[in-house]
């Protein structure tokens, strides 16, 4: 307890030193040595002679207080780090989406240590030459996010949805989140290229949030009026990956608000089994349809349905179990690192950031509601055991699996008995689909 | 900063209308068209299985083709069960069989003698 209290007293008081000196000096000067002034300009003459006798080691240990994280310390990045922090207390205590957190979190950490900015140090994720800028380079250029739908698509199996394809309409109608935000986003002052990589949110898929905002919302494209766009991509990949893992947490209020207990004990047909022909039929058919109607969705569709061969046609079971495995782990430790870092205080804690979590929230809301209210239409044309539970409808947004699991979840609390996992995965894999389709329609539109 | 926050509705052209109407059609339009796909492979599949059927004579008008998953699942188990129960019945004959040559090593006596106690006789 002794060591304790003594190194958060050490800790404390580096933090009031912290904000005490920054505040005192000023950088001034454009090489990368820099000449340190008085900010008030009114030094006076005894202490001008005060620092012309002050030791060699005196300015060595100064220049190193002032390169180090106490003297650059902003009140952001406290946030920053506490943020973070929060993070990994989230994936480690409640295991919310613990592979996709840890490595954020630590990014956001590490995104947020403050350091001297002009000392041309090349440490920021923003700094061209940095190791973190290079990785990041995946992020920006959209390289990452198709690398982890090949992963998905190897893992995933379809054949739920095979089984009852009628079920594909509900990861259709989850879409609306999407259009809704982008609308929305416009009527709060954003571009539309950024309304509509915004919009993605409510997609609830990490990697398509971060492919058509590293294309429509980076910070480099020129729109017609002249203006740069803004670089969203860290509020929007944050957004998006927080309100996935958070799936537990806002999906079950909008599905016990919009079916009742009835609707909820609905017991679906078991699904039938599905052949190895239309197994390996399907990501043929699905990529030479889909690329054919959205061309811009190729880089992520085109890996889904590949991953997907790749495990079906039995005959690269190598090639399979690395994009399921090794691949996707490596990735997603990036992908997850870079995004965490590129939440730097300066360019994360903005007005536009805290209004894209907001109608990130909207969106995923929308979009659960979508689900769930075309289901309960869909009963309506539906007789006997072909019903099916509206609750599924939820799993439309496409964060897989954890919408699906929800739905069990709330199926089993309804009924011990009635296992909807199954059911729920067909429109959870076709929500990939849908979301996938929409960023390509959005980037055809507003590139 | 929250009350900085304006909601302009003018922002909303006709382009971003079109966009977000026309966008999720083609997105709803691209599952239902799977859909359909879907819905007539298996149909397509199982036309050359009732042709094989009626050959052989299996089934006059063969009905619903689709097996469901828990009854795959119990045939499996059966089959599995009577396998490794046919196991258990085997002709219980012996099959070690007698080999030509009498002579080998491990059945010789003078390797069955332990040299060690007698050194300790000794």
């Amino acid at each position: 307890m002794k060591k304790l209290l003594t190194v958060i007293g050490i800790i404390s008081i580096l933090g009031l030193l912290s904000f005490a000196f920054p505040k005192t000096f000023e950088i001034t000067g454009t090489g990368t040595e820099k000449e340190i002034t008085a900010q008030d300009g009114n030094v006076s003459g005894s202490n001008q002679a005060d620092e012309m006798t002050q030791t060699d080691a005196g300015k060595g240990i100064s220049k190193f207080f002032r390169y180090s994280g106490f003297a650059n310390a902003t009140p952001g990045h406290l946030v920053m780090l506490l943020v973070g922090l929060v993070f990994i207390f989230l994936a480690i205590r409640f295991e919310y989406e613990p592979l996709l957190l840890i490595p954020i979190g630590v990014g956001i950490l590490i995104g947020n240590i403050p350091f001297m900015l002009e000392s041309g140090l090349k440490l920021g994720i923003y700094e061209e030459g940095s190791v973190m800028n290079y990785l990041y380079f995946g992020v920006t250029a959209g390289i990452y996010p198709p690398l982890i739908f090949l992963g998905i698509g190897a893992m995933t199996d379809f054949s739920s949805l095979i089984s009852n394809p009628r079920l594909m309409l509900l990861g259709a109608a989850a879409q609306v989140g999407i259009f809704i935000t982008f609308i929305g986003a416009l009527i709060l002052g954003f571009y539309p290229a950024e309304a509509g990589a915004i919009g993605i949110i409510g997609g609830a898929d990490g990697p398509t949030a971060i492919f058509l905002s590293s294309k429509l919302a980076n910070g480099i494209n020129i729109l017609p009026d002249g203006t740069t766009v803004r670089n969203l991509i860290g509020p929007i990949a944050i957004a998006a990956y927080s309100y996935m893992a958070l799936v537990p947490v806002i999906q079950p209020p909008i599905m016990r608000l919009l079916t009742n207990k009835k609707e909820r004990l609905i017991k679906m047909k078991p699904p039938r089994a599905v052949t190895k022909l239309e197994k390996i039929l399907f990501p043929i058919i699905g990529l030479l349809l889909t690329a054919f109607i959205s061309p811009s969705s190729l880089p992520l569709l085109g890996m889904l349905f590949f991953g997907n061969l790749l495990k079906e046609s039995g005959v690269t079971k190598r090639l399979a179990d690395t994009a399921r495995n090794s691949m996707i782990d490596i990735v997603t430790i990036l992908l997850g690192l870079t995004v965490g870092a590129s939440t730097q205080a300066d360019v994360f804690l903005t007005e536009q950031s805290m209004l894209i979590f907001v109608l990130g929230a909207l969106s995923f809301m929308v979009a659960t509601a979508g689900g769930l209210i075309f289901a309960k239409v869909m009963n309506l044309f539906l007789r006997g055991e072909n019903k099916i539970n509206p609750l599924i409808g939820a799993a439309g947004v496409s964060a897989v699996p954890d919408s699906a699991r929800v739905v069990q979840t709330m199926g089993l609390k309804e009924d011990p008995n009635n296992h909807l996992l199954m059911h729920a995965m067909a429109p959870n894999v076709s929500g990939v689909i849908g979301s996938a389709v929409a960023a390509g329609i959005l980037l055809s539109f507003l590139l | 900063m929250l009350s900085e926050i304006q909601f302009d509705l003018s922002n909303v052209s006709g382009f971003s209308i079109t966009v977000a109407v026309v966008g999720y059609i083609i997105v709803f339009a691209a599952l239902v068209m799977l859909f359909f796909i879907y819905s007539s492979i298996p149909k397509l599949i199982n036309i050359n299985v009732r042709q094989k059927l009626k050959r052989q004579g299996k089934c006059e008008d063969c009905g619903d083709l689709h097996i469901e998953g828990d009854v795959n699942a119990a045939i499996s188990m059966a089959l599995y069960l009577y396998l490794d129960e046919a196991h258990d019945e085997e002709s219980d004959v012996i099959t070690i069989k007698r080999i030509s040559k009498q002579y080998t090593p491990w059945s010789s006596k003078i390797y069955s003698t332990n040299t060690y106690f007698r050194t300790l006789r000794r």
